[in-house]
């Protein structure tokens, strides 16, 4: 009887415990929400809403409710779907050549673990990754620039004429992909460190005491590791890539004509410029929906590499 | 995360191998641009345009203070350093109860939630400038402080989360039940127990939020106004100062911003990673 009531007592308690857990949690939570719902909630769902609305800042006329047009719009303009297309490609070239300078750099300073000033190396090469786009671009507009950059008289002295490496319309793209590259080798490097550095070092040591070749430690010890992280750094990579906006807003201003202009400096465009609020709502939630797209991906990778690491 | 300092391998003595040579090069060789502008701001006003350029020259440091005393520079560097601090502190303190919740209690649609919060990062900001913009005007919030450190503490919140979270899973719930057998509260277990082994992460959330609050441009220049310009928009507006470019002052505020970022990298060499990854790699490089 008395044990009856004791188990009976218990789960009072225990459901009692569990309530309150529940209402501590949330109490938690409530902060992050309340920011999360006024500054995020709020603002997609008037994007959203936006969207379906021809509302032009600068005409008398209020917003009037336009449906899909705006979608519509959007697919048909071919300006913005030539602006998606350059960014992809842009995205693609800059990541290429990131991830191939940046696996270089991280494995020469992976095999030289005890190089004299490593710290001190290590600064001087990850700091142009954390120099704001906006610093950037004016840094390369001074080196750059035409009559009195460093770089042109460096191209002069080797006997080579003058360019004007951010108006011309065949070098205004290909520079801008540089200038991120020099931004963005140094994460890629940051990156490769990590995934050689997540390969644990027994399995290292075994290999080398059996003198697996070079390509084949790679294959079999190294990249079953590695792949996860450099994958995840070639995906922040991507998302970053994506949001470019400041670095070409000062460097080029999307110019020469529309050679330089990617996807988020056309949706500025609209917004501050041209003031079609609604048109380029449109096109704000077609960026929301690659940035879920993105994230998603992101994710599934982190999970890969969890799972892959319970296994082991 | 702490075994470099423990015992520093000695040296190889000798020769200073091939590969240190490669890889001193490569890293003086990414630094080169910055440095430029560097040795730029360090120059006497009338011979930074000079072709061919000089490479070597009595510094001076008279660019500097001059970029100082100009107008509102110093004010820039101000409000960005109020911004920094304030909206960081209110978002890792909020970030770091929610981050405690989502890895002990684990509510419903966690992981929608970790989701949603980590896809906030990922949209380009001018997504979201319109409806923030807007926002701002109907709450009278433009061009305020206040209304700032609201956003900075929001945009530094999804970040800190995620890093909080991470860190917090790998602190073993023994420690929380422990805690509970002895009597001991929550707030004793989270700020005492558990608090105290998540420092990597705090300190990694700390730095990374500062400098992504420190570089942050497009929300400063559309929702803020004079009395409120940071100093990426400080140097946004440099070039604009007067008729012809004045790149002595250019260089001097690019210099004055870039230094305190170098710094914390020298530092917080080994957050690098953490801080650039979203706390979702971790380890030391």
């Amino acid at each position: 009887m008395s044990e009856k009531v004791e188990k009976f007592e218990s789960k009072i308690k225990s459901t009692s415990t569990a309530r309150a857990n529940k209402r501590m949690s949330w109490l938690l939570l409530a902060p992050v929400l309340i920011f999360f719902a006024m500054m995020n909630i709020l603002p997609t769902i008037w994007m959203l809403g936006l969207s379906f609305y021809n509302y032009t800042l600068t005409s008398a006329n209020g917003a009037t409710y336009a449906g899909l047009s705006n979608y519509f719009d959007f697919v048909k303009n071919e300006q913005l779907s030539q602006s998606v297309s350059r960014t992809f490609l842009f995205l693609i070239i800059a990541i290429i050549c990131q991830t191939f300078l940046g696996i270089l750099i991280g494995v020469l300073f992976w095999k030289n673990d005890k190089m004299p000033g490593k710290r001190l190396a290590l600064t001087l090469l990850f700091t142009p990754m954390v120099v704001t786009p906006i610093a950037t671009a004016l840094f390369w507009k001074l080196i750059l620039d035409p009559t009195f950059g460093v770089m042109n008289y460096f191209l002069t002295s080797l006997g080579l004429s003058k360019v004007d490496f951010l108006t011309s319309s065949s070098l205004a793209f290909p520079t801008l992909i540089v200038v991120d590259t020099w931004m963005w080798t140094p994460f890629m490097a940051l990156m490769t460190l990590a995934a050689l550095g997540s390969v644990p070092k027994a399995e290292l040591e075994a290999a080398s005491v059996d003198k697996l070749p070079i390509y084949r430690q790679v294959t079999t010890v190294i990249w079953p590791h590695a792949k996860f992280i450099l994958m995840l750094g070639i995906l922040l990579r991507s998302i970053d890539a994506f949001k470019t906006m400041d670095l070409t807003y000062i460097m080029t201003n999307g110019g020469p004509g529309d050679r330089t202009e990617l996807i988020a400096l056309s949706l500025y465009r609209f917004a501050f410029k041209s003031f079609k609020l609604g048109y380029a709502s449109a096109v704000s939630v077609f960026l929301l929906f690659i940035a879920i797209a993105l994230t998603a991906i992101y994710l599934h990778v982190l999970n890969a590499r969890k799972k892959a690491e319970a296994q082991a | 995360m702490s075994t470099t300092t423990v015992m520093k391998p000695s040296r190889r003595k000798g020769p200073i191998s091939f590969l240190t040579i490669l890889g001193w090069f490569t890293a003086i060789l990414f630094f080169l641009p910055i440095a430029w502008i560097i040795s730029t701001a360090l120059k006497p006003k009338n011979t930074v345009l000079d072709i061919p350029p000089k490479f070597v020259f009595m510094p001076t440091f008279q660019n500097l203070v001059d970029a100082v005393s100009f107008s509102n520079t110093l004010q820039y560097f101000v409000h960005s350093a109020i911004y920094s601090f304030t909206s960081v502190f209110l978002a890792i303190f909020v970030a770091f109860l929610a981050s405690y919740s989502f890895s002990r209690f684990k509510p419903a649609g966690t992981d929608f939630l970790m989701f949603l919060l980590l896809s906030t990062r990922f949209v380009p900001a001018a997504a979201f400038v319109i409806p923030f913009f807007q926002l701002f005007n109907v709450l009278k919030l433009k061009d305020s402080f206040l209304g700032l450190i609201i956003f900075y503490t929001m945009f530094s919140i999804p970040f800190s989360v995620w890093i909080l979270k991470g860190f917090m899973d790998g602190v073993s719930t023994k420690f929380d039940e422990t805690g509970m057998v002895y009597g001991a509260s929550r707030w004793h277990i989270m700020f005492k127990v558990v608090l105290p082994q998540v420092r990597s992460g705090l300190v990694a959330a700390f730095v990374f939020n500062i400098i992504f609050v420190w570089n942050e441009f497009l929300f400063n220049f559309q929702l803020g106004g004079l009395k409120t310009y940071g100093i990426p928009v400080g140097l946004f507006t440099s070039i604009t100062k007067g008729g012809q470019v004045d790149w002595s002052f250019v260089a001097s505020i690019g210099t004055l911003y870039v230094m305190p970022l170098a710094l914390v990298i020298f530092f917080f060499q080994k957050y690098l990673l953490v801080g650039l990854t979203f706390g979702t790699v971790r380890g030391e490089v």
